[in-house]
């Protein structure tokens, strides 16, 4: 148990934020004896563990690693509300980049003052983002129409129509979004808190932007991931999933099919938002060009390669997808075989983007369950090497 | 069960005790320097200041760079010369009885890396000298005007981003440089008061700050500009030709990428639009004479820039030792652009040595003392902030035979309309 917390001591490249907090914890642990009750003890305190990983990391990890952090973390929500969409209920959105979008310029637009250039209804900023992600559940909902009787891969390309839509208007409605550069976003406040870049003192460690919006990110990622379990524990997970693996029987078991998927796209949307917000409040500033098609992909590798279908999943598959070319961004230069840029060999970039793509086919190849499932592949590993043993 | 139930509880408070007590130790807490603390060695180097980025031994600059996304060739050059640029220097001893290194990060055009990449080196830099992605720029503007204070050149040249002590562009905003071309097409090529100029530019801001400048160069001429809007994606201009050729245009203007530039003047030839045409510095690359638009591009065509040439007598220094270091490379404005950067950069650093204050406030401080700072072909003048370094505009042409496909058809000058454009 002091295992994990030895770690805290020493963090910055050996502990990179790594958000799994709320992954449940993958299949049955083997049954009977000591070694079951102490697989059981490291069962609950592994979650606790990690928390409290996360819950230190402000106080050590370089503002680097925590910036890295919150985009894993913001696209941990937003993967969680796609996974909900795809993985659970079997509706493909290219879409989704745009209803980030929505909440990232909703926010700003909500909490920000007008400065001649840009329009802004100055809103309190805790107000601003609730209304940011209801407008971006408004937005699922003028959709749901189209996303309620259109299944799989029609949906993804009626939703492409919305990227296309979403990048015309974010460059061209210069007053709402303050065109090609983007628009600043306000700094949230609330409670006397306010998320800006002024030092505070915490214990001694000195507190910016991204050590206070670190804990909001942790705050969000764990009610948004509650709130999805919860969703796919119960009655309406249930009927997702029942659409997903048979329309027609599950329309005939009575469950309303359209109603249920225009209402799990407006949900979606709203993660979408959510995560979207985080987003801005962590880039200090919307950029239009970043809400594209490459990014509604993106999410989409994220649940395919964390796992369809699993809140933690997603969650693993965001923080893999979204550390990964941080990582090798920052190390590029000190990897073997890397040339000095025009030197003719690999340069630093390249490289990092070449080992990006091996990773992502290698988890797909490799753990086609997708990253969720790893623990449990390894255990059946272990257990059909202990059965040769014995045998 | 209650017995499992009660051991997580004694552990986790038995952790928590243990968290609280390891925070007390962290490397991040403060010890009084703040920002420029680690890099600080007033007592070894006797009276020089010195800051964030600079040590007893080394001067630490960073570069943002751009070599996978799209402006991969300008980063890759740009990049290169400023690597050897630093070689150079080491060589000849140094500045301020330092080595400078380059400290180079690849944002691919990916906002989430390029504002990470930013942050990361910020804290160990003493300056910028390269800063790839207006937008990215833009995004930690006030960042960069509140607290980090860090010198930073970028390669844009967008007036949006006038106005801040610490961000520098080094030549004419867009807007200048398309007032100086059309004035250009007014002494050379006869528009006069009545005639329409079209206009193709890229959405944003790079094409909508040229925009800004032809339409009050148009106004203050009597003529009008008929502007045609197009994506960074599109690539066949033939609507957008046509549509000019049907109002009538007595000359084009580009504010669009190399490519663009090429199917704009192939078109306008096999339609027998026979009209000048005139692109800004991006919308050229010398890979454009070995595609079918040569003949067309080698007739009429021009670009307004801020620096002679990469062919011309003038910077054969910088393009022979460039080719020395580099064989592969292709000779082209970027690897000027990235050389004046620096060169501005560490001219400054200099100069705050000679003044016994090596930091980023000596930098920008010495930087505003630069007011005639010889560029390639034009003069520089970085005392305002708040202006373009310069309102010179060169006029170039395409030239098969030159390295770097161009040749000098003007030298630098300063359009009436240019001194009058008005600079809030």
């Amino acid at each position: 148990m002091s295992e994990p917390l030895t770690k805290t001591g020493n963090p910055p490249p050996s502990a990179p934020a790594a958000p799994p907090s709320a992954a449940p914890s993958g299949g049955p642990a083997p049954a009977g004896s000591g070694r079951g009750r102490l697989h059981r003890r490291l069962r609950r305190l592994l979650p606790a563990a990690g928390a409290l990983i996360l819950l230190a990391l402000p106080f050590y990890a370089e503002a680097f690693w925590l910036r890295a952090g919150l985009f894993a973390m913001a696209a941990a929500i937003g993967a969680i509300g796609l996974n909900l969409l795809t993985g659970s209920t079997g509706q493909l959105s290219l879409g989704h980049s745009f209803f980030l979008a929505v909440g990232a310029y909703g926010y700003c637009l909500f909490a920000g003052d007008p400065d001649g250039t840009t329009t802004g209804w100055g809103l309190p900023p805790l107000l601003a983002m609730v209304l940011a992600v209801a407008l971006a559940g408004v937005a699922g909902g003028l959709f749901s129409p189209i996303a309620g009787r259109l299944r799989g891969a029609y949906l993804g390309i009626a939703t492409l129509a919305l990227i296309f839509i979403g990048q015309h208007v974010l460059f061209n409605a210069k007053d709402l979004t303050g065109g090609f550069n983007g628009r600043p976003v306000p700094v949230l406040e609330f409670l006397g808190l306010s998320f800006d870049n002024e030092k505070t003192l915490v214990a001694g460690v000195p507190f910016t932007a991204v050590e206070k919006l670190w804990y909001l990110g942790l705050v969000l990622l764990a009610a948004g991931a509650l709130f999805a379990v919860g969703v796919l524990k119960s009655r309406p997970g249930r009927a997702m999933n029942a659409i997903r693996d048979h329309r027609i029987a599950a329309g005939v078991m009575g469950i309303p099919v359209a109603r249920y998927r225009g209402a799990v796209f407006v949900l979606s949307s709203m993660y979408a938002g959510l995560a979207g917000v985080l987003l801005a409040l962590v880039f200090q500033r919307t950029v239009p060009g970043y809400f594209g098609i490459s990014l509604a992909l993106t999410y989409l590798a994220m649940i395919v390669i964390g796992g369809l279908g699993s809140v933690g999943g997603a969650v693993l598959g965001a923080a893999f997808v979204t550390l990964i070319p941080q990582i090798l961004t920052r190390y590029s230069e000190s990897l073997p075989l890397i040339s000095a840029p025009g030197t003719g060999g690999v340069a630093p970039g390249e490289a990092s983007e070449l080992l990006y793509g091996a990773a992502v086919v290698a988890a797909v190849l490799f753990l086609p369950g997708g990253l969720v499932r790893l623990p449990l592949v390894l255990r059946m590993r272990r257990q059909a090497r202990r059965r040769t043993k014995t045998s | 069960m209650s017995r499992i139930r009660r051991l997580p509880a004694s552990a986790v408070a038995a952790a928590t005790a243990l968290a609280l007590a390891l925070t007390a130790c962290s490397s991040k807490a403060e010890d009084d320097g703040g920002d420029n603390g680690s890099g600080g060695g007033d007592g070894a180097s006797g009276e020089l200041e010195t800051g964030a980025g600079v040590t007893d031994t080394t001067i630490t600059l960073g570069a943002l760079t751009d070599m996978t996304g799209p402006y991969a060739t300008l980063g890759a050059s740009i990049t290169q010369v400023q690597q050897m640029y630093v070689e150079e220097i080491n060589g000849a001893g140094g500045i301020c009885e330092r080595e400078l290194a380059l400290e180079v990060r690849d944002h691919g055009y990916d906002p989430e890396k390029a504002i990470s990449a930013y942050n990361e080196l910020q804290p160990n830099v003493l300056a910028f000298p390269q800063f790839i992605g207006s937008p990215y720029v833009t995004a930690v503007k006030d960042q960069v005007d509140s607290t980090d204070m860090v010198p930073i050149v970028a390669q844009a040249w967008t007036a949006s981003l006038l106005g801040s002590p610490y961000i520098q562009m080094v030549g004419a905003t867009y807007d200048v440089e398309t007032i100086n071309a059309i004035d250009f097409l007014v002494s050379e090529h006869g528009l006069a008061e009545g005639d329409k100029i079209g206009q193709i530019y890229f959405e944003g801001d790079y094409g909508e700050n040229a925009l800004e400048g032809a339409e009050y160069a148009a106004e203050q001429l009597g003529m009008s500009v008929v502007g045609q809007m197009i994506k960074p994606t599109d690539e066949d201009m033939t609507a957008q030709v046509s549509a000019l050729a049907q109002e009538g245009v007595s000359a084009i203007v580009i504010s669009a990428g190399p490519r663009q530039a090429a199917s704009i003047a192939g078109v306008a030839a096999a339609a027998g639009l026979n009209v000048p045409i005139i692109g800004n510095n991006s919308a050229f690359a010398p890979q454009l004479l070995a595609t079918e638009a040569a003949p067309a591009l080698l007739n009429n065509f021009y670009i307004a820039a801020s620096t002679l040439p990469i062919g011309d007598e003038a910077a054969k220094d910088i393009a022979d030792s460039y080719l020395a270091a580099y064989p592969d490379a292709t000779l082209d404005n970027g690897v000027l652009a990235g050389y004046n950067a620096i060169e501005i950069i560490t001219e400054a650093a200099r100069l705050a040595c000679d003044n016994g204050k090596l930091t980023r406030e000596g930098l920008t401080e010495a930087l505003r003392t630069m007011s005639g700072f010889p560029g390639l072909g034009v003069t520089h003048d970085f005392s305002d902030p708040a202006n373009p370094s310069t309102l010179e505009t060169v006029i170039l042409k395409p030239d098969a035979d030159a390295p770097g496909g161009m040749v000098v058809h003007r030298e630098a000058a300063v359009s009436d309309i240019a001194g009058s454009f008005p600079r809030e």
